[in-house]
């Protein structure tokens, strides 16, 4: 049970909030250097105290790029978002955006240290500067943007919640939950969704039991402490198709009872590195609307069509010494191409990790196609 | 030298203090520039998470949020200590028993239980017993039919308290009993005859709690099964059971071993001097050596209790919203990690302050007045 120390993180995490003036009060040149250099790039507006938190404009970016590495936050134990292979390698849809993010910013898709944060310590490893950026499976609410200092970005997944019971428990619907238990992981959106849809369907409220560690819920929920188990529905189809007991033995209701835009976060007041890790996401949604897959990503390089050059950092015909479009957003120009080349376009990294789970994209599917994903035009 | 020894300390007090508000003003200007709130402000807003096992519901504001996680705290730490002390006791005497099982057997008690890492035996307490052992609740234990056990909890017959009449009557039957105790003693000192203001006090306990309880109404509710779960009655949740029973298997071991040391602490000469008086095995005990032993015991019998509520945090492994995991849980849905932490951190020094005060006034009526 290694979660219980890692509950313990947020202190750690929050004591470096205590002393990371102090580490880079030993490096004041190099400090100094950096935030002259943001101050050409951009028109950073940088507080004398603003370089030191680890949050101000360009930072970030520049300190991946030095670094050479994504330090990404996010998990080992939900079946098709992340979790790890028996090499010890992240496997899954979160994992694959993490490498999108890596491939844009360097060039490398496999330069990504993973970081596994528990959901209670997520914010608290964004805000202390443990990761760079956080792909866990994490909601963006107004609560979470106004007071966790995080800004979130394109969601790469639209989720909602729901619920899930035995198959031989008899239960059809959630008055079927009435004077029961529902089980529910601790420190997530999911908490307060329960009771919140219980009220306003007028239904008694369930006792609602949280658990920390999603092993020891299921051991629970096997144990029969809970008789639903509720959370967003592509962790619940994650969880069901893992079911020790095999799938069969669990039933997902009907009904999806609350918005779960899951999104990418990174830390507030640095739009730079934010616009970087935004537009990475977005390169996989737009290649997916061009026909951009990894598999013949290379012959659309030469494509007749001058957005798709464009996109993908060809030289574009017609400007006068075949000109690169750089929009300027301190991403190397080809990092689409990089991202494609290397993970693979949305729908790709959906079909790996997502389908299998059986799930088909809904509300994920491109705007074309009558779902939610749009990415903004490169030009 | 005096003059240089006094400047060398204000010079580390004031190193320190120096250091402190460095810190804190570190914290101040990295949440303040991360947009984090650093104040206390978030207490008033809701809490946005329900907890088991109470009526608090997630619109409900962060402080009561942090109250229940102290009631729970205290809830668990206090019943511990009791039966943590019970438990420890008559392992400790088994210790030194003559029998040689019983001997044996609380000797392996206390070399197992005492060298297994607390966190282990609560997850095993709820991941091994809680859940595992007590039946599902669509086949519950119902013994003599006044009880529902299962693994959503032991549910007994309780009084029905709506108020503060249980509470009246249990404080004029402690004065009653304190009184009948006083007058014994008093009768004692002035006859010669064995007070046993003991006994006395806890019959009259007894007889004034239950005709005030008959008087107040004598309500009690039947756990009676409703649905996926149970009604009526007092429920002890599987994650308290898994915390409590851990808690109190651990402290116990400990405190065996300081029953034990202390009984042998007690000079030979005092348990030879009584039978050289002719006192009986139990008046040997109870008269001349058990009082000396607990005089030692108490120190340290202070500190495992002090181990015991600061062990508690350990019930965040099994999902029991003691403080700590209030804390972390409210971090979680957006109150500022490190006032949150602070918030904890004192509560929990008052806690221990205050069981270290009783701990320490005890002491001191105990001790042997020397002059």
């Amino acid at each position: 049970m290694p979660r219980i120390s890692r509950n313990w993180l947020t202190l750690f995490a929050a004591s470096a909030l205590l002393f990371s003036a102090c580490t880079s009060d030993d490096d004041d040149g190099s400090a100094a250097d950096t935030a002259a250099a943001g101050d050409t790039a951009a028109p950073a507006d940088t507080a004398p105290a603003g370089e030191e938190g680890g949050g101000a404009a360009g930072e970030t970016l520049a300190a991946v790029q030095e670094a050479d590495v994504v330090r990404c936050g996010t998990r080992d134990d939900l079946p098709g978002f992340a979790t790890v292979d028996a090499n010890g390698d992240h496997v899954g849809f979160d994992a694959d955006f993490c490498r999108v993010i890596a491939a844009a910013v360097l060039g490398d898709a496999t330069k990504v240290e993973f970081v596994d944060v528990a959901t209670e310590d997520r914010f608290t490893a964004l805000q202390s500067g443990e990761i760079d950026v956080l792909v866990r499976n994490t909601t963006w609410t107004a609560t979470r943007d106004g007071t966790e200092g995080v800004t979130f970005l394109q969601p790469t997944f639209y989720d909602g919640q729901g619920m899930m019971v035995a198959a031989d428990s008899g239960i059809t619907d959630l008055a079927g939950l009435e004077g029961g238990v529902v089980c529910v992981a601790a420190g997530t959106t999911t908490e307060g969704n329960v009771a919140t849809e219980f009220e306003r369907l007028g239904l008694q409220v369930p006792e609602i039991q949280s658990f920390d560690d999603v092993n020891l819920l299921q051991q629970a929920f096997q144990e029969g402490r809970c008789d639903g188990w509720s959370s967003d529905r592509s962790q619940l189809t994650g969880l069901r198709s893992n079911y020790p007991d095999g799938p069969d033995a669990l039933v997902i209701l009907e009904g999806t009872f609350s918005k779960e835009p899951l999104a990418p976060g990174v830390r507030d007041g640095d739009s730079q590195w934010a616009q970087a890790v935004e537009w990475a996401v977005f390169a996989t949604i737009q290649a997916e609307e061009f026909g951009i897959t990894s598999e013949n990503v290379d012959q659309e390089q030469e494509s007749d069509n001058p957005s798709i050059r464009g996109f993908l950092g060809s030289e574009v015909e017609g400007d006068e010494g075949a000109a690169v479009l750089d929009p300027g957003l301190g991403l190397p120009t080809d990092f689409a191409f990089q991202v494609i080349s290397q993970v693979g376009n949305y729908g790709e990294i959906y079909e790996e990790h997502i389908t299998p789970l059986g799930l088909d994209r809904g509300t994920n599917a491109l705007w074309t196609d009558g779902g939610l994903l749009y990415a903004p035009p490169y030009r | 030298m005096r003059v240089l020894r006094w400047v060398f300390q204000i010079a580390v007090v004031g190193a320190v203090v120096g250091l402190l508000l460095v810190l804190i003003g570190n914290v101040r200007s990295n949440s303040s520039e991360l947009g984090i709130p650093t104040g206390y402000d978030y207490l008033d807003n809701p809490a946005g998470f329900p907890i088991a096992d109470s009526d608090f519901n997630q619109r409900q504001p962060v402080r009561d949020a942090i109250r229940i996680g102290v009631i729970n705290t205290l809830r668990v730490s206090l019943i511990g200590i009791v039966l943590a002390t019970v438990l420890g006791t008559l392992i400790g005497l088994a210790r030194l028993s003559q029998n040689w099982l019983l001997r044996n057997a609380a000797r392996v008690y206390v070399e197992v239980i005492r060298n297994i890492p607390l966190l282990l035996i609560v997850i095993f307490a709820y991941a091994g017993i809680a859940l595992v052992l007590f039946p599902r609740i669509t086949e519950p234990w119902e013994p003599l039919g006044i009880a529902i056990i299962s693994n959503r909890g032991v549910v007994v017959p309780w009084h029905d308290a709506s108020g503060w009449g249980i509470v009246a009557v249990g404080a004029v039957a402690g004065v009653v009993a304190w009184l009948v105790a006083r007058l014994r003693r008093r009768h004692a000192d002035r006859t010669g005859t064995p007070a046993r203001s003991g006994l006395w006090g806890g019959v009259a306990f007894a007889v004034v709690a239950a005709a005030g309880w008959l008087l107040v109404g004598a309500d009690v509710t039947l756990p009676e099964l409703a649905g996926r779960g149970t009604t009526g009655g007092i429920r002890m949740s599987p994650e308290f059971f898994a915390i409590l029973f851990a808690l109190v298997v651990y402290t116990a071991s400990h405190i065996a071993e300081i029953v034990r040391g202390s009984i042998q602490a007690v000079p030979r000469g005092q348990a030879e001097a009584a039978s050289a008086l002719a006192l009986s095995g139990f008046q040997r005990s109870w008269f001349v050596v058990l009082p000396q032993a607990f005089r030692i015991a108490v120190p340290p019998l202070g500190n495992q209790y002090l181990n015991l509520t600061k062990n508690s945090t350990l019930g965040s492994a099994v999902s029991y919203f003691e403080l700590a995991q209030v804390t972390s849980i409210s971090v979680a849905n957006g109150a500022p990690a490190v006032p949150s932490y602070l918030l904890t951190l004192l509560i929990f020094l008052a806690i221990s302050l205050v069981l270290s005060l009783v701990v320490n006034v005890v002491n001191r009526r105990l001790a042997l007045v020397e002059r």
